[in-house]
């Protein structure tokens, strides 16, 4: 009897973009024929043990159709067996690691399980070992848990723990300060730890990139052989195809080809999966290929990852570079990069006037399309503020008279150039000529005004739109009106913050004469968002995480259920930020910098901003730095009791500039009132930059109770100020916790929201700053190699408009 | 209470395959590339819904009885039926060995009878194609034919098979096997499906039933039974000799759609999955028009051949117009051309075999159908 029971941790989430939008990571694809999954439970097998849970988040139908009873590992036992045990608590959101509280949920399991200890690992593994030798090394070096590390030192998520142990934390997850196993063995005073390095290759795959890795490791002859051994073989689930079949003129180099496949091109460098097809004259180089892929004849791509059902169509070019994989969605068809017409039509863009980060990304994105090639066109109503400052540059192209709440209103569409994107601009006094954008009673009308002006001009602009992008609710009633118009245009809605919806009475409906019935409008009351959220061909949303949260009332509310009717259609495309935001080019700090003179230049800046903001100049002060809304959005119920906290260390300074709500304002003037040396509070609206405490501060905090995307902690990674977030939207997409081991990751982040955790991390961040510098050197590094920009953000958006069209 | 069960006759030792069934039944023989013979009646009758399925074996059963196991991979493992391995074994003083395909059932009725089934399906295990036994049950049943054959047209070689004579409403009027002149292309599959009390009566009425073509189907029109003829057109090969067996694999080369393998819908071929990795294609590795399976290890050219898993092509090493069967070893500059080699053969550096005519390359024989060429 084997005295070790596993727990695969299927949690993770990794950062894989669109390969894991069908499947979760344990199910992905891997060496032309296997699933990841595969490698853990065969190691299971191998090992003799038959006692295995697995512990799925969301969609886990591809990991239970990939495992069916277990038999294929032996698993299907009288006793023990495998389990999959689905999360109970719907709430729960994204996690890296398995939690002792996702554990609770089955403690019945680990009460049954007769072992006596349990290892602990993640589903998403790539490596060939016994387990028996990891518990034998665990219970000779008589430890408390051993941790499990890669080769090259990298953490794999892999723990042995005595079972006992492991319940008692379980049993109080809710009073520990441990969220995990890796909490647990980071910051444990009590336990004896040990870590294993096994040596063997082995591979934690958390993204695309590693997952490309991990697959053209296989090719290096020692590592096929570690992996794919006849002593300890791998199962997969059995499946029908015929064996791989080559064409009279293939020519395949150093590649691995799976059954069923059909090779009649050209393949080097490459995985090639079951079933997958490359036609004659294909070629196809450092890439993988997944099942029923088809590459058709002349077309060409490098490095790739083409997911399942992927067709690159007849004389295709895809490329990819190893620092930007091509990564496709499943049944997805690619053509080569070809021009676009696209119209966004938003309430407010960047130059012209903003409010908000919808402005900066609705522009920057429009400017980026043009530049790629594409046709890019936007549209925004006509308020007097950018008549005033453009009037002399504005073209008048057309007038109309539209009919709206029985009434005629005069409309004229104007247009302005620039840089060949072309900008419209809808002039109509009665609800356009204000002082603010929006606050206004009638809003409803206005922008209900606004969508049908659109429509009835999409006749008059240059380039009539192959697609048409909604962003937040202003827009939200186009493909409502386009339905009711029976124009067939396909629409993408971006949701920008999920709490402005844009609620009004049915009025507003009445107003636009709608003749058609439609069961999506609930009777008394519009909801633009929800309309929109309906009727739009595709969703999307500022960050893969958030996407993910917006499934869950806690992030959505009222609107989860339509949110979830659509999950299909939803994406998650990151924003960015702009090549002009670089400390190398910044003329407003004290000393520019790049990584070449990074440390010097903080320093300098760092002395900069204390005498500018009034503090002790000391540059072995930890100096932590926020820029933000002082809002409860970004945290500030628990920032404020953490501040209380973290201020008694003198060590610590804190800058703030922004403003916001009074509230948290008194509060925060108040502590800077009583830690006059070490508190900084800029509570006015200030004209100046903010780049100076970018480039200045050590800590940049963003504890965000919720965060869609997020800029702040993307320009503070571009400077080399190591961020601290919490887990959630953009921040989670953004931020990797520095991992001390393998001396990964970027930043800090936590998961609760609570004070508690806040104040545990800042003290980590705090230790590693004044007691390990290579240590905080290579998280500056670390950040400022981070990137996160516009143009990459908006080569996934065509690529979504590519989809949407086809 | 069954509608139909079927048994598969695996029996015959197959001796013109030589050493390639050595140690196995024929049934158990590698056809292109990933495929056991077996894979194609097995999966015909998954692909039918038949849910009981007897394996009457007789020579070295033990690589076809591992290689099956519960019938898991064709889908067959049921509970109630499913597949059963009926071998000989002792019976009062005499150990039941087989004298022929009749005698073979007749020892296992008893499997039959535990069924209590309308009809029984008698299939050989070795044969090459595709076919839902469903409409030929239903023919069956449409004209209350006490047998059934299904027959096709061979335009060579018809003098190994049974030859059929028909009426004009396809009922069999004639059945010679192996005749010496034969009078119409029309053979016998060795596929039957009998009503089981007729099958019953046949073999249990004379002592010297042992074999369907020679002895049963001809007494049976003796007896004025109604036998109807079912014609099936699709693509079949008996693969008795290592001509055939090497044409065969040639066939399945040539048709780039050949059995439409690669399509899970039209009743799809499944075969036992050996947990290999997939195949690797090395830096000197050249392949083409060829078909190669897991596990293999490519470094050398390999052109016109069928290469069956876990074989490893050293470079400098030419294949032209091969079958290697599983877990051979090529080493470095072997020339190989319009050869067999049989399974776990390893050839030694700078062997060279050249043939016109199909040649089986085994342990044994090795050096007398080739030689080392420095």
């Amino acid at each position: 009897m084997n005295n070790l029971f596993v727990i695969v941790d299927g949690t993770n989430h990794g950062s894989f973009s669109h390969l894991t939008r069908h499947r979760v990571p344990g199910a992905m694809p891997y060496g032309a024929k296997f699933r990841l999954i595969d490698f853990t439970l065969s190691n299971c097998k191998n090992s003799k043990i038959f006692n295995v849970a697995i512990f799925p988040y969301g969609n886990y139908r591809s990991l239970s159709d990939q495992i069916g009873s277990g038999s294929r590992w032996d698993l299907n036992r009288r006793k023990d067996g495998i389990f999959i045990l689905p999360p109970k608590v719907v709430s729960s959101t994204i996690d890296n690691e398995i939690s002792f509280q996702r554990m609770h949920e089955h403690i019945e399991y680990f009460n049954r399980s007769i072992q006596e200890y349990a290892l602990i690992t993640p589903a998403n593994i790539v490596m060939n070992y016994d387990y028996n030798d990891l518990l034998e090394q665990h219970i000779n070096a008589k430890v408390d848990i051993s941790a499990i590390l890669a080769e090259n030192n990298e953490r794999l998520k892999t723990y042995i723990i005595k079972k006992d142990k492991l319940v008692e934390f379980i049993n109080h997850y809710d009073q520990i300060q441990f969220r995990n196993l890796t909490d647990v063995f980071d910051f444990s005073t009590s336990l004896k730890k040990q870590t294993i390095r096994i040596n063997v290759p082995s591979f934690l795959i958390d993204s695309a990139k590693d997952l490309f890795h991990a697959n053209m490791q296989l090719l290096v002859k020692s590592v096929r052989d570690d992996i794919f051994r006849d002593d300890r073989p791998i199962f997969s689930k059995e499946t029908m195809s015929a064996t791989a079949r080559y064409g009279k003129d293939a020519l395949v180099k150093n590649s691995i080809i799976a059954s069923g496949a059909i090779i009649e091109g050209e393949v080097i460098n490459s995985i090639i999966g079951r079933k997958a097809k490359v036609e004659k004259n294909a070629k196809v180089v450092n890439s993988v290929i997944m099942n029923h892929g088809l590459v058709e004849e002349n077309a060409y791509i490098q490095y790739s990852i083409l997911d399942k059902e992927t067709k690159v169509l007849n004389g295709s070019k895809v490329l990819g570079s190893i620092d930007k994989l091509f990564v496709s969605e499943k049944k997805q068809i690619v053509t080569s990069e070809k021009s676009i017409s696209v119209l966004q039509v938003s309430a407010e863009v960047n130059p012209f006037i903003k409010t908000g980060g919808l402005a900066d990304m609705v522009g920057a994105n429009a400017e980026e399309y043009s530049k790629l090639g594409n046709k890019s066109q936007v549209i925004l109503p006509l308020y007097p503020q950018i008549k005033t400052k453009y009037k002399l540059l504005l073209k008048n192209i057309s007038d109309k008279t539209i009919k709206f709440n029985n009434k005629e209103y005069k409309a004229t569409l104007y247009s302005l150039n620039n840089n060949n994107t072309v900008y419209y601009f809808i002039e109509t006094s009665q609800f356009f000529d204000r002082d603010r954008l929006y606050g206004y009673d009638d809003d409803g009308f206005r922008f209900a005004y606004f969508a049908l002006a659109v429509i009835e001009f999409l006749d008059a602009i240059d380039d009539y739109p192959s697609i048409i992008h909604l962003h937040d609710w202003h827009a939200s009633l186009i493909p409502l009106l386009l339905k009711e118009k029976n124009i067939k245009i396909k629409t993408l809605l971006t949701i920008h913050n999920i709490e402005y919806q844009g609620n009004f009475s049915n009025d507003v409906l009445k107003a636009l004469n709608l003749k058609k019935t439609n069961n999506v409008i609930r009777p008394g009351q519009l909801n633009f968002l929800e309309t929109g959220i309906h009727l739009a061909d595709k969703l999307s949303t500022v960050s893969e995480t958030y996407k993910d949260e917006l499934s869950y009332e806690f992030y959505s509310g009222n609107l989860v259920e339509a949110i979830n009717r659509r999950t299909r259609d939803f994406y998650g495309i990151l924003n960015g930020i702009g090549e002009d935001i670089n400390p190398k080019t910044d003329l407003e700090i004290k000393q520019s910098y790049d990584l070449i003179n990074v440390f010097k230049a903080k320093e300098i800046n760092k002395l900069d901003l204390q005498e500018r903001l009034n503090l002790p100049k000391d540059i072995d002060k930890f100096l932590i730095g926020m820029v933000t809304r002082i809002v409860e959005q970004k945290g500030f119920d628990i920032i404020i009791p953490a501040l209380e906290e973290v201020l008694k260390n003198p060590e610590i300074q804190f800058v703030i500039l922004g403003t916001g709500d009074e509230n948290y304002l008194n509060q925060i003037r108040d502590l800077a009132k009583r830690y006059p040396n070490q508190v900084s509070a800029n509570l006015e609206y200030d004209a100046t930059n903010p780049n100076y405490i970018y480039a200045g501060a050590d800590l940049f905090l963003m504890p965000s109770r919720y965060e869609p995307c997020g800029l702040g902690q993307m320009i503070a990674l571009k400077y080399g100020t190591i961020p601290l977030v919490r887990q959630t939207g953009g921040l989670n997409d953004t931020v990797e916790n520095f991992d001390l081991s393998s001396k990964r990751g970027n930043g800090f982040k936590f998961y609760n929201y609570d004070s508690r955790d806040l104040i545990f991390q800042v003290e980590h961040a705090f230790t590693i700053f004044k007691e390990s510098s290579p240590d905080w050197r290579q998280l500056i590094i670390n950040a400022m190699n981070s990137s996160y920009t516009i143009r990459e953000s908006a080569q996934q958006y065509l690529e979504l408009y590519e989809k949407i069209i086809q | 209470m069954k509608k139909i069960i079927s048994m598969i006759l695996v029996g015959g030792k197959g001796t013109r395959l030589g050493e390639i069934t050595n140690e196995k039944a024929k049934p158990a023989v590698s056809f292109g590339g990933k495929y056991r013979l077996i894979d194609f009646t097995l999966s015909n009758i998954s692909n039918s819904n038949i849910d009981v399925c007897g394996i009457i074996t007789q020579y070295e059963p033990l690589e076809l009885i591992n290689y099956i196991g519960n019938g898991t991979s064709w889908d067959l493992d049921y509970v109630d039926g499913g597949i059963r391995f009926l071998t000989p074994y002792l019976k009062k003083d005499s150990i039941l060995w087989q004298k022929g395909t009749g005698h073979a059932v007749k020892q296992f009725f008893d499997f039959i009878n535990n069924y209590d089934t309308e009809y029984v399906l008698i299939l050989p295990g070795d044969h090459i194609y595709k076919m839902d036994y469903m409409p030929m049950l239903k023919a069956t049943e449409a004209a209350n034919s006490d047998i059934t054959i299904a027959s096709t047209n061979l335009f060579e070689e018809s003098n190994r098979f049974g030859v059929i004579e028909t009426d004009d409403n396809n009922f069999i009027i004639g059945f010679e096997e192996k005749p010496d002149k034969p009078n119409s292309n029309k053979v016998s599959m060795g596929i039957y499906i009998f009503k089981t009390k007729v099958l019953e009566e046949l073999l249990f009425g004379d002592d010297k039933m042992y074999d369907f073509g020679n002895d049963i189907i001809p007494y049976a029109l003796k007896a004025n039974k109604k036998i109807l003829n079912y014609d099936f057109n699709g693509y079949w090969r008996d693969v008795g000799t290592i001509e055939s067996l090497f044409r065969a694999n040639m066939d399945m080369l040539n048709d780039s759609n050949f059995l439409e393998l690669n399509s899970s819908k039209n009743l799809p071929v499944f075969s036992r999955s050996l947990n290999l990795e997939p195949h690797v294609i090395l830096n000197n590795g050249l392949v083409r028009a060829s078909v190669i399976a897991d596990g293999s290890q490519i470094d050398g050219e390999i052109n016109h051949s069928v290469i069956a898993y876990k074989a490893i092509v050293k470079k400098g090493s030419v294949i032209k117009n091969c079958c290697l069967l599983s877990n051979v070893v090529i080493e470095e500059n072997v020339k190989l051309e319009k050869a067999i080699v049989n399974e776990q053969v390893v050839l030694p550096k700078n062997y060279q075999s050249i043939n016109s005519d199909i040649t089986l390359i085994t342990k044994d024989n090795l050096f007398e159908v080739g030689e080392i060429v420095e």
